[in-house]
């Protein structure tokens, strides 16, 4: 014995509906998969950024994170603002942040204490002279227990 | 192995009746006689209701997953999947039951599906088992290790993407229920947890049900009892309420609430966990001693919850490295293999056989080793959602307000900042608070599991219950101070594995 909706069985149109959702369906997942791949990570207007951590390996302990900013020209860029954060790759996880400091011409420095063993994510929060912004982020992976 | 019936039987309902009178001397909370509570859950659309926030929030994650912040930690998808999703889940099944199914966004698009699309198949009779979905709950874990799904939001929107799309496919083509009762790995979970539930759908009255002659409760209110139109489904995971015993298959959909016209079926308080300490026959299901496959979903779901634990802390790149030096795997997935070989089957196998020889010599049990290692099997639940609830809740604890400055950055990021510019440092609870909580829910499965096993030893060997109960509480008392050190252990989270 068959069951029948009350609702089901009152539609005329039911093969329209589905084959457009199924339609939408199939246009959109290859969209989701192209373009969810292209992630922009921040537009640098022609400046080079150095980083580098130290010392390595990189363990649960104070490091420091240097900065190398350079134009085009390959000449120092001075008097940036940069903020330094931390994240663990894990959600959930409390962030560290630190300002670097300029000890040269166009090099900076800030110390970040890891506080947690795994994989960690660097965002540099760059801030120039002339007020452009410009974002940054370098995996650091495997921060070692101290 | 049977077939389960839906159909009650006159013995089923006396045991029933039996075991409510043994563990419920006082009369069931029914928190549909609750206020507000009640009269909402009451209401034909309250299921709908509920879930249409729970889909747009699983929208909102897939659109961020693909396109927002690649940040795991910035990134909606990744922040409510794996911080709040998960601990919130079993929180409520702790306190309440199985709301996640209630409120379940898949279900809200199948539904809606169906307006148009009718199945014409029935599930495969040899695949209606949980063999499916325990598969599939191990293959979760697996990924979820291997390819660090916490730390990505693309896979974290692809894992969501996948569950509608299996959702629409599979119950799309085959009859009622076939997805919750024989593919949903959440759902398996659910059901497996919510066995130490403190709340349960369930007729207030067993009499009621005797002279009942319509039992819409499963088969659905009809127009007119000779009409074949349904207005109100009935259960559709062959739950059938008078025979119906305990959480397992129950997604608290509330259909049979709605079908029962006597309004005989409520959601009764019940003692949590008492539903594994006996053996009735349970319509859909049949007798646990006899079903191997929930049997390896109790097992699983309690050595998968060791294994999710150990996947973050430092040892286990000690232990991948060996295994990655030993046997000269390239790729972390062999290394990662053996890994889950050993912790899921090769060590549930040794203790649980072990535990079943000496519960026959000792104990003087009259059945197999095998048969008494299926019984037993169900006890480790309750320690094993105490590890899970541990896991989960520190997570969820600890990360409980990174919402706040993700959802700010998330309209901050449409260009609509009213909720201002983004805290991050916002997070949650200090660990000094959540350590505690961590031990508080080891301490509750432990006890659950002891009872259990106690209950089922005094079943068995009525002169020596002792002697029976022995090996089990010093496995139960094993994995306990397993746990224990699982969480001592400092955290460690690599989404890469080949870096230890």
């Amino acid at each position: 014995m068959t069951l029948k909706f009350k609702r089901a069985s009152s539609s005329s149109r039911p093969w329209r509906a589905s084959h457009i959702l199924g339609a939408l369906l199939a246009l959109a997942t290859p969209a989701f998969a192209v373009l969810g791949c292209h992630q922009p990570a921040g537009a640098s207007p022609g400046i080079t950024i150095e980083e580098s951590i130290a010392p390595q390996p990189v363990r649960t302990a104070e490091e420091t994170i240097s900065i190398r900013l350079a134009d085009p020209a390959h000449q120092p860029v001075t008097g940036a603002r940069i903020q330094v954060e931390g994240d663990m790759d894990h959600p959930g996880m409390a962030p560290l942040f630190a300002d670097a400091h300029e000890v040269a011409p166009g090099r900076y420095t800030a110390p970040l204490h890891f506080t947690m063993p795994g994989d960690w994510v660097v965002l540099l929060h760059i801030t120039l002279a002339g007020g452009q912004r410009i974002e940054r982020q370098d995996p650091v992976r495997g921060v070692q227990p101290n | 192995m049977t077939t389960p019936s839906a159909a009650p039987s006159p013995p089923a309902q006396r045991e029933r009746l039996s075991a409510d009178d043994e563990f419920d001397a006082a009369p069931p909370f029914d928190l549909l006689a609750f206020p507000v509570i009640g009269p909402l859950l009451r209401w034909r659309h309250s299921r709908t209701l509920l879930q249409i926030p729970l889909f747009a929030i699983s929208v909102v994650m897939i659109v961020e997953g693909f396109f927002g912040p690649t940040l795991s930690p910035k990134n909606p998808a990744t922040v409510l999947t794996w911080v709040h999703f998960r601990g919130a889940l079993v929180l409520a099944i702790l306190l309440a039951g199985n709301l996640f199914c209630l409120a379940c966004p898949f279900m809200l698009v199948r539904n809606g599906m169906r307006r148009w699309v009718h199945p014409r198949f029935t599930w495969p009779r040899a695949l209606r088992n949980k063999w499916i979905p325990v598969a599939l709950f191990v293959l979760i874990l697996f990924c979820y290790e291997l390819f660090g799904l916490w730390s990505s939001p693309w896979l974290t929107a692809w894992v969501i993407v996948g569950y509608f799309a299996a959702v629409l496919i599979i119950d799309g083509l085959f009859t009622h229920a076939a997805f919750c009762k024989y593919v949903c790995p959440i759902g398996q979970f659910n059901f497996i947890a919510a066995a130490v539930s403190p709340l349960e759908v369930s007729v207030r009255e067993p009499e009621v049900c005797l002279d009942c002659g319509t039992k819409d409760c499963i088969r659905g209110r009809r127009q007119h009892p000779s009409t074949l139109v349904v207005l109100q489904r009935g259960c559709e995971l062959a739950l059938f309420q008078p025979a119906k015993f305990g959480n397992m298959d129950c997604t608290f959909c509330l259909d049979c609430v709605h079908a029962c016209p006597h309004d005989n079926v409520g959601i009764l308080s019940r003692l949590p966990a008492g539903e594994l300490m006996s053996d009735p026959q349970r319509s859909g299901i049949g007798r646990f001693s006899r079903r191997y496959d929930i049997a390896a979903l109790a097992v699983v779901f309690c050595f998968g919850a060791l294994m999710n634990a150990f996947g973050m802390v430092s040892p286990v790149y000690t232990v991948e490295s060996w295994l990655k030096r030993t046997f000269h795997f390239h790729s972390q997935a062999g290394a990662l293999g053996i890994l889950f070989a050993a912790v899921i089957v090769i060590e549930p196998a040794v203790l649980l056989g072990l535990a079943a020889l000496l519960t026959r010599a000792w104990g003087g049990v009259k059945r197999s080793w095998l048969a008494i290692a299926v019984r037993y099997a169900y006890a480790l639940s309750p320690l094993g959602f105490g590890m899970w609830l541990a896991h989960y809740g520190y997570h969820f604890f600890t990360g409980l307000y990174t919402i706040v400055p993700v959802t700010q950055n998330l309209f901050a990021a449409m260009g609509w900042p009213i909720l201002g510019e983004p805290r991050w440092t916002l997070v949650g609870l200090p660990k000094t608070v959540v350590e505690p909580l961590e031990f508080g829910f080891l301490l509750l499965g432990l006890f659950g599991s002891l009872l259990v096993a106690w209950r089922l030893a005094q079943d068995d060997s009525e002169n020596r219950p002792l002697r029976a109960f022995i090996p089990w509480g010093t496995l139960c008392a094993l994995l306990f101070l397993c746990c224990v050190w699982l969480i001592m252990q400092p955290m460690d989270m690599r989404a890469t594995l080949g870096a230890g």
